[in-house]
């Protein structure tokens, strides 16, 4: 196990770049996960800390040592790949020992560690089939085990997950928690998933277009978004986001949405009165029915029941909102109620620049 | 073909006997195009070959034709020039098909990796494959010839010939001339099908195997060859029977000279069939390479079918 430092990492194919420098130290023992939209070079990161891209520039650590010019085998780490990369033509002992025959381990000591393994795993009963005669499921677990026998510096993960169904998704999700809990292997896991993001990691790295857009943990990105994009990419549904005029004369500031309608906020925000700003609040703060003197009025469109709750569109002020409740029968279509944003519970940002500002 | 699924299978059916014929006759009628021309220019002339190697055929004899049992093959059993000649295909095929496959899997391999110009470098290296056989066998023979050739006088500057001869003339080693000619030309084969094969097999394999790692040469036995074996195996088959079957290279080269010294089975027929006009015994030795090439044919199938059960 080890720290990983990441000091001013950036990548170019030719002239196209793909990472603008990229800052990060990742505690031994931490779980963090790379979270962003496909794209923005987060498996380009990861397989530069493996080995298996070169550094444009900047400095790569494991263990405070310095990893550039290693090669990936000796950089130990372990990578499990989205595609699971097994070996085809091993069984499943075969593709678990095969790290540990080639650094020429002993034969009891490479038994015990892949039987420790598959018991973990519980692949046991697998142990002599090829890939091709088991289930994704299965194969990710056989991929996992081939990279904890080795016990690394620091396990990779490149969207384990993603060829999963919805239901082995989430179990494998949990049995990855688990194994981390259990292991306490320093971890980078790279998902576009903000589900995944926000149940696993100790702390998220959201990126955007080769930039770090934010670095925090799972509360702290979901309820104090840096920006906006942050603040569109985590939560699900997507947070409502209105455009507006920041107004801060006779003392209280608020911000003028349109149609009249404006919204108190709880304090001063950075920026100067007549500023564009974005106003953001998430579906599940906003309150629908009660009659307060702040609410606003509007049309339900749609209703989206999803068994666990309810999403509500409503039309106000010319714009879309979105508002999640735990109760049923709130509203129907057609009907006119009234929408309100807590104040504690409303997001500011800058328009043009996309930082919060309050 | 739906008239013939609408036919009911149950009762009697009541449509008129022609419309009933019309329909059953059908799918014959669709196929027959393709299954007449595959009889008259596939099985027609193989049997009449097959049935000449029983026959005493004789294109200058005029009273030849007669039907002789297996007399062509107990002459065939004491020839001396055939056992030659068998040996002579093994010696052959066997240097021919090996050197193809190491240098062509080379070629393949180098190829595989990205590099600048890879393209052009691709289509000059098929190059050779485009070149007719004859024609590359009698440029081949122009190059050992220490008249015109510079080959001999390498050789020679090398100090491994004694002086600028011919290659093609030297009892022991004019078997190398053909076969020189003959990797030259059949390496572009192997490249591109092994190439192929190559860039089938996913790239996060050797990524794997590499932080699990493996050196260059451990991937290459562990991910590489299994996933070529099978393409080795079908490739490897058809070029054998391929080349032992080629004579082209030998007849322009060497024309089996000297003293029978390059002729193989192949050459050696087209010799008694074409030369000696005794297309009798000329199908009579046909047989018997085409009776080795299927056991052969067999063997290397069953190999293929339990390597590709691996995967
Ligand atoms: N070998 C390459 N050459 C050029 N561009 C590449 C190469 N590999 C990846 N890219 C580009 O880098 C960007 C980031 O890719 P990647 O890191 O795979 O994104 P993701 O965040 O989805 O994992 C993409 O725009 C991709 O097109
Ligand atoms: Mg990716």
């Amino acid at each position: 196990m080890a720290s990983i430092d990441i000091k001013d990492v950036r990548k170019a194919y030719g002239s196209v770049k793909i990472l603008h420098g990229v800052d990060l130290t990742i505690q031994d023992g931490e779980f963090v996960v790379l979270v962003g939209p496909s794209g923005c070079g987060k498996s380009t990161l990861l397989r530069m800390i493996a080995g298996l891209e070169d550094i444009s520039a900047g400095e790569i650590k494991i263990g405070g040592k310095r990893v550039n010019e290693l090669d990936p085998k000796d950089r130990d780490i372990a990578m499990v790949f989205q595609s699971y990369a097994l070996y085809p033509h091993m069984t499943v002992a075969g593709n678990m020992s095969y790290s540990l025959r080639l650094r020429k381990t002993a034969k009891e000591k490479i038994a015990s560690a892949i039987s420790g393994a598959a018991e973990k795993l519980s692949l046991t009963p697998l142990m002599e089939r090829r890939p091709k005669a088991l289930s994704g499921g299965q194969r990710q677990r056989v991929a996992m085990g081939r990279a904890i026998v080795r016990s690394p510096k620091a396990f990779l993960f490149d969207e384990p997950l993603s060829n999963l169904d919805a239901r082995l998704r989430e179990h494998m999700r949990g049995e990855i928690k688990k194994l981390h809990q259990d292991l306490g292997a320093t971890s980078i896991y790279v998902t576009h998933d903000q589900i995944e993001a926000m149940t696993l990691a100790d702390r998220i790295v959201a990126m955007n277009a080769g930039i770090v857009q934010q670095v925090g943990s799972p509360l702290d990105l979901y309820d104090r978004p840096a920006n906006l994009f942050v603040a569109g990419f985590m939560g699900s549904p997507a947070m409502n986001m209105f455009e507006g005029t920041y107004r801060a004369t006779d003392g209280a500031p608020r911000v003028e949405l349109g149609q009249g309608v404006t919204v108190a906020l709880a304090g001063p925000a950075s920026t100067a009165d007549g500023a564009r700003v974005t106003l953001g609040i998430r579906p599940e703060h906003v309150v629908v029915g009660k009659n307060e003197p702040e609410s606003i009025p509007a049309q339900i469109d749609l209703v989206e029941p999803t068994g666990f709750g309810t999403i509500l569109h409503a039309n106000a002020f010319g714009s879309d909102v979105k508002a999640f409740s735990l109760e049923r029968g709130l509203a129907a279509r057609g009907d006119t109620v009234s929408v309100s944003f807590p104040v504690e519970r409303i997001h500011l940002f800058d328009t043009t620049t996309g930082s919060r500002i309050g | 073909m739906t008239e013939a699924v609408n036919a009911a299978p149950y009762g009697r059916d009541r449509r008129p006997f022609l419309r009933r014929l019309a329909s059953a006759s059908e799918p014959y009628l669709y196929s027959a195009p393709a299954l007449i021309l595959i009889v008259t220019v596939m099985l027609v002339p193989l049997v009449i070959g097959i049935s000449y190697a029983f026959r005493d055929i004789t294109l200058l004899d005029p009273f030849s034709g007669g039907f002789i049992g297996l007399d062509h093959f107990r002459a065939l059993a004491k020839d001396k020039t055939f056992w030659q000649a068998l040996k002579n295909t093994v010696y052959w095929t066997g240097y021919s098909v090996a050197l193809q496959f190491c240098l062509g899997l080379i070629l393949a391999l180098l190829l595989d990796k990205p590099f600048r110009g890879r393209g052009l470098a691709q289509a000059l290296c098929f190059l050779p494959w485009a070149v007719p056989s004859f024609l590359s066998g009698l440029n081949w023979a122009m190059l050992f010839n220490p008249i015109v050739g510079p080959i001999p006088h390498w050789l020679f500057g090398l100090g491994l010939m004694d002086a600028p001869d011919n290659l093609l003339s030297s009892p022991d080693h004019a078997m190398w001339g053909p076969i020189i000619a003959n990797v030259w030309w059949g390496i572009p084969f192997f490249a591109i099908t092994l190439l192929a094969a190559l860039q089938s097999i996913p790239r996060d394999l050797y990524e794997a195997a590499a932080i699990d790692g493996a050196t260059p040469f451990q991937r290459f036995r562990s991910i590489t060859l299994p996933f070529l074996a099978p393409t080795i195996a079908i490739t490897v088959m058809l070029r054998t029977v391929w080349i032992a079957n080629f004579a082209d290279l030998i007849v322009v080269m060497t024309n089996g000279g000297p003293a029978d010294r390059t002729q193989i089975v192949a050459s050696y027929i087209f010799t008694t069939a074409f030369r000696r006009l005794d297309f009798g015994y000329a199908s009579a030795i046909a047989m018997v390479l085409l009776a080795l090439l299927l056991v052969y044919s067999m063997l290397i199938v069953l190999l293929r079918q339990t390597l590709l059960r691996e995967r």
